[in-house]
């Protein structure tokens, strides 16, 4: 599990439902909740939880896109298996992995240094820990 | 209202364990009482019966059943108790059983009716089911109109199907009579069902005490999806791990990175989390391993 610190900059509620914005090393993050823990409030420092497999790496996305969470990364390191490929960025102090299928590593010619955004949707998020 | 302010030293079976409980219940509320075995649930429910000594206070709607060491005696309690071992009076029929109580045979017939037990009203305990005799137990403990309704595990001893009917039943019988009740239960789904609020005790404290789903509710930070198994192993495959997990009667798997793989061992009790978004459910007999 990634763990990425982040402060509450906005948190929305209606009908059990949560959506809570972030800041992470400077850069904006969503996320979607059902009813949140009730210390939580905006300026709270966070650990926000995602997985490796879900996150999705683009070079150059262009269009509108429904995925809350976009964020700006230089790849750091590549680890390939025989069919995924582990793909760690860092974004400030935190080093992030991404596990993806080796077949888009190729077809994207991704490479040590190469920009990438890091996609993650806002239901992937999670609250780890409140700081 | 029903205040309860009591203390008692115990006998745990860890040691001497000290009993000090404040609550107050409110008229024609559910409460379940959970916690470990040795926590205190149980002794509670035979002090406000009256059946163990204690210290300290028990006012129910006014009226004193404990102060100042004086004590109401059990039979001038008004409680209903109902056991897991159901404690009929095997040589009395049905019917009988209920009047033995009170010779209200009006609110015996309405009870039987209720619970659909009026045909076998003349049968003896010995030849009715498990969740029969039970529910005779239930309507039985309702034949005085007790303020207060005691169960202790009043379905432990019953299979699935027939839980389901009795907690049906239940909940129609404190729907018609508004009996204020205090069961201890082990089961959430159980408690979710019947209950509005659950107090959790721990070594015979008060540790929780909240709506079912404030406390039944596992959640690990944001994530309202958590359940605890035990670590059976962790195999790598290509770039990932893949950690075997045994939950209740059932194995499950997660996938790790290399840093958690590294971080968990076989053998470690762990939660396993995921957000509300992330399973899926379907009907049982239609799994398949894709």
């Amino acid at each position: 599990m990634n763990r990425i610190p982040a402060t509450i900059t906005d948190i929305k509620a209606h009908d059990g439902i949560t959506v809570i914005s972030f800041a992470a090393m400077g850069q904006p993050m969503r996320m979607m909740a059902l009813e949140i823990d009730s210390t939580l409030e905006v300026g709270s420092q966070v650990l926000l939880g995602v997985k490796a497999s879900n996150i999705a790496l683009a070079k150059n996305p262009v269009g509108p896109m429904s995925i809350s969470n976009r964020l700006d990364a230089a790849i750091e390191h590549i680890s390939n298996g025989k069919l995924l490929s582990s793909v760690k960025f860092r974004l400030g102090d935190t080093l992030i992995e991404s596990i993806i299928t080796l077949d888009s590593s190729h077809r994207m010619n991704l490479q040590r240094g190469d920009s990438i955004v890091a996609l993650i949707k806002s239901s992937e998020l999670s609250i780890l820990e409140k700081l | 209202m029903i205040e309860i302010a009591v203390h008692k030293k115990l006998i745990g079976s860890s040691g001497p364990m000290k009993l000090d409980l404040a609550l107050k219940l409110a008229e024609k509320s559910f409460v379940a009482l959970a916690g470990e075995s040795g926590s205190g649930k149980t002794t509670l429910l035979r002090i406000l019966a009256g059946l163990e000594k204690a210290e300290g206070k028990i006012n129910v709607s006014g009226k004193a059943w404990l102060e100042r060491g004086k004590s109401l005696p059990p039979q001038e309690r008004e409680i209903g108790y109902v056991f897991q071992d159901y404690a009929l009076f095997d040589n009395m029929t049905v019917e009988k059983n209920l009047l033995f109580v009170r010779k209200d045979r009006a609110l015996a017939k309405h009870l039987l009716e209720l619970t659909e037990l009026s045909k076998m009203k003349g049968r003896y305990p010995a030849t009715l089911s498990g969740g029969q005799k039970q529910r005779v137990a239930l309507c039985r403990a309702l034949m005085n109109h007790p303020k207060i309704l005691l169960m202790d595990e009043p379905l432990s001893a019953l299979d699935p199907s027939m839980r389901t009917r009795l907690q049906q039943d239940i909940l129609k019988l404190h729907k018609e009579f508004g009996t204020t009740t205090l069961m201890v239960s082990h089961d959430p789904s159980e408690i979710y069902r019947l209950a509005d609020r659950v107090i959790l005790l721990d070594h015979g404290t008060i540790k929780q005490d909240g709506s079912p789903k404030e406390v039944l509710l596992k959640v690990k930070g944001s994530q309202k999806f958590s359940l605890t198994g035990e670590l059976l192993e962790i195999i790598k495959a290509d770039v990932i791990h893949i950690a075997i997990i045994a939950i209740g009667q059932q194995i499950v798997e997660v996938v790790l990175d290399e840093e958690e793989s590294r971080l968990f061992k076989a053998g470690d009790t762990v939660q396993v989390s995921t957000k509300a978004f992330a399973p899926t459910i379907s009907l049982t007999g239609s799994t398949s391993h894709l």
